[in-house]
């Protein structure tokens, strides 16, 4: 199909034309964004989060009334061990944050000790000699801590120790830290006395809560820190089924050991990280609304400017028909037509599309609209465009030769 | 070049068959100017679009250029109307959007012509109406007469085997009409084909021969040589 004379036509239709790829210029700078919100939502609610999801259960207590006769490493230590002797319980631990828990306890990490800014914010886990197991972690590189180089809170609390001598970090943190060289030895500064050296690295381990940036959000430590009661919750580990028998009977258990005090919070941790995603999965929906709703629109819009200009061009279309035009040439000439402006809409819409993702970029924090979404969006648009103008192409291609010997 | 054997074409409706055309019977030779004349809803247009292929017969045969054109298919008779026939409408039906030069490219472009040779081809016909110099005016910006002589330009465009003409003056004043009829005369003289469609008798007249149709039927073939004679004193 020629174009030039189908160009040469909507010169003389500027306004209409130009209604409707402004719509379609709109339509794909919003739909190429939120394409991409969607997408990124979806990740985001996807991350791994490096632990045994389906078979870890957690506990939040505190105390009630006087504290402080005990000592709370003492009594961490009891509780421990009372939950740990509870049937079906492959391994417990206390932790001082848990994976989607909101709750966190974060640092910066430095590569030398008179580094002026620090290289990455970390999420911290303090863990003690059983976590590695109950969280279900992939150690990938080097060891678990030893039992020396365990802390104790209490001790951290007060200053009186010099910063863990060892750390586990993720992959993630790894790579952000010493890019592809081997990180197992390498040292970290949590302050600015004590060097602390890394001694094993896991797959990964998600923070407690994260923003729209994955790799943030895998970036996280275990420091061989034994928590007192107070700072840490329970995680046990046992099998799938035997979760919500486990809670109700920890619960019990616990309040055995000590009745002054309440639970707080008690969950499977598949339903927290459900729940953390819940926003997510709310908005992805409410985009997907957006999106399919701008398509109608956009479609309903393209429909009724083609309908027009048909109808408006019928005895014209008779004309072209009289002078030898085929039915599908007359189908052509629309299509052909619709694309053109399409495009030209199309072609602004990506302006328009990088404008939004600047501007998203600079308000929400999220990261530029990478390029193959605008293909995706222009194909979408193509597509809708074409389908759009299919039934009035076809009316226009039925249009009888006669019509331009008629209504004189 | 044209033979139309007892053409008929009816149009049903639920309780009634009315004719538009009954045994219509008519021959053109090749290099023949024949006005089609009768009152209105007489049956011209109708015999018009169905030797235009813009629509068909419901009986009879049509013969085109030595071709039996009654039981084409629809694309098939685009293709002869492109390839063959030239239109030359009352209301000059040019494309509003279009300029005078993309106006009558239209056709040739539908014959997927090569560039060159369709650029070639509108400059002689272009030329040949006295309209060069306006190639680049839209139709609203010519007057009626200049209008229809672009028509007959896209019309002649094509080469083709023959014209056929609707009222070709009938929208236009006393003055631009002579002179459209006198250019109508030259390129019949040039030894084209025309067949026109008309229901004023000093036009008709102009013709070589007339044939009068009334109520759907040829009344008169036109084919005494003192009337054609007569015909042509008048004009």
């Amino acid at each position: 199909m020629d174009i030039a004379p189908i160009l040469a036509a909507l010169k003389r239709q500027k306004t209409a034309a130009a209604l409707i790829a402004i719509e379609i210029a709109l339509s794909c700078a919003i739909i190429c964004n939120v394409l991409f919100l969607i997408t990124h939502r979806l990740e985001r609610s996807h991350v791994p989060s490096g632990v045994a999801e389906d078979e870890l259960v957690y506990i939040r207590t505190a105390g009630i009334g006087a504290s402080g006769e005990d000592d709370p490493m003492v009594r961490a230590k009891e509780d421990l061990g009372a939950l740990s002797s509870l049937p079906g319980v492959k391994s417990a631990t206390i932790v001082n944050q848990i994976p989607f828990g909101h709750s966190s306890w974060n640092t910066g990490v430095k590569l030398a000790p008179d580094q002026q800014h620090t290289s990455a914010n970390v999420g911290a886990y303090y863990a003690d000699e059983h976590l590695l197991d109950t969280f279900g972690l992939k150690l990938i590189a080097g060891r678990g801590f030893l039992p020396d180089e365990f802390l104790n809170f209490e001790d951290v609390l007060k200053g009186k120790v010099d910063p863990p001598s060892a750390v586990i970090i993720t992959k993630t943190m790894a790579t952000r830290l010493f890019g592809n060289e081997d990180a197992i030895g390498k040292s970290i500064y949590l302050d600015d006395t004590k060097p602390t050296r890394v001694v094993g690295i896991v797959e990964h381990l998600v923070r407690p809560n994260f923003g729209s940036d994955l790799i943030d959000a895998d970036t996280s430590m275990l420091l061989p820190v034994r928590l007192s009661l107070g700072y840490g919750q329970f995680v046990l580990r046992t099998d799938p089924a035997n979760r919500d028998a486990l809670i109700a009977a920890a619960k019990k258990k616990l309040k055995s050991v000590s009745p002054n005090r309440i639970v707080l919070s008690a969950d499977k941790l598949s339903d927290t990280r459900s729940k953390y995603f819940k926003q997510d999965r709310v908005m992805a929906g409410l985009l997907i609304a957006v999106v399919v709703s701008l398509l109608i629109v956009t479609a309903l819009g393209i429909v009724g400017l083609a309908s027009f200009w048909v109808q408006r061009r019928r005895r014209q279309i008779g004309i072209r028909r009289a002078l030898g035009a085929t039915r599908a040439q007359i189908l052509h000439y629309f299509q052909t037509e619709n694309f053109l402006i399409v495009t030209v809409g199309i072609a602004l819409g990506m302006l328009g599309a990088y404008a939004i993702s600047g501007w998203l970029m600079q308000q929400y924090e999220l990261p530029r609209l990478p390029f193959f979404y605008l293909p995706i969006g222009a194909l979408a648009l193509w597509a809708l465009g074409q389908l759009a103008v299919l039934a009035p192409a076809l009316r226009a291609a039925s249009v009888p030769p006669a019509t331009a010997t008629r209504t004189v | 070049m044209l033979k139309m054997t007892h053409l008929s074409k009816s149009f049903r409706t639920e309780v009634v068959e009315t004719y538009a055309l009954r045994d219509f019977s008519i021959h053109v030779r090749p290099g023949e100017f024949v006005a089609v004349t009768g009152p209105s809803g007489s049956g011209k247009t109708t015999f018009l679009n169905i030797a235009g292929l813009l629509e068909t017969s419901t009986g009879g045969t049509y013969e085109l250029d030595g071709e039996d054109v009654s039981k084409l298919g629809d694309d098939a008779r685009s293709r002869i109307r492109n390839g063959k026939i030239g239109f030359i409408f009352q209301a000059f039906n040019l494309i509003p959007d279009l300029n005078v030069y993309d106006n009558v490219d239209v056709p040739l472009r539908y014959r997927r012509m090569p560039g060159a040779e369709r650029k070639k081809r509108i400059g002689e016909v272009l030329e040949r109406v006295g309209l060069s110099a306006r190639m680049r005016h839209y139709p609203a910006e010519l007057s009626g007469g200049q209008q229809q002589r672009v028509a007959i330009a896209r019309a002649l465009a094509g080469s083709p085997k023959l014209l056929l003409a609707d009222e070709p003056t009938g929208n236009l004043d006393s003055q631009m009409a002579r002179a459209v009829m006198q250019l109508l005369e030259d390129i019949h003289r040039d030894g084209a084909t025309i067949v026109m469609v008309t229901h004023d008798p000093e036009l008709a007249a102009r013709a070589q021969r007339n044939v009068h149709v009334i109520d759907g039927q040829v009344v008169d073939l036109g084919e005494a040589p003192t009337l054609r004679m007569n015909a042509q004193a008048m004009g």
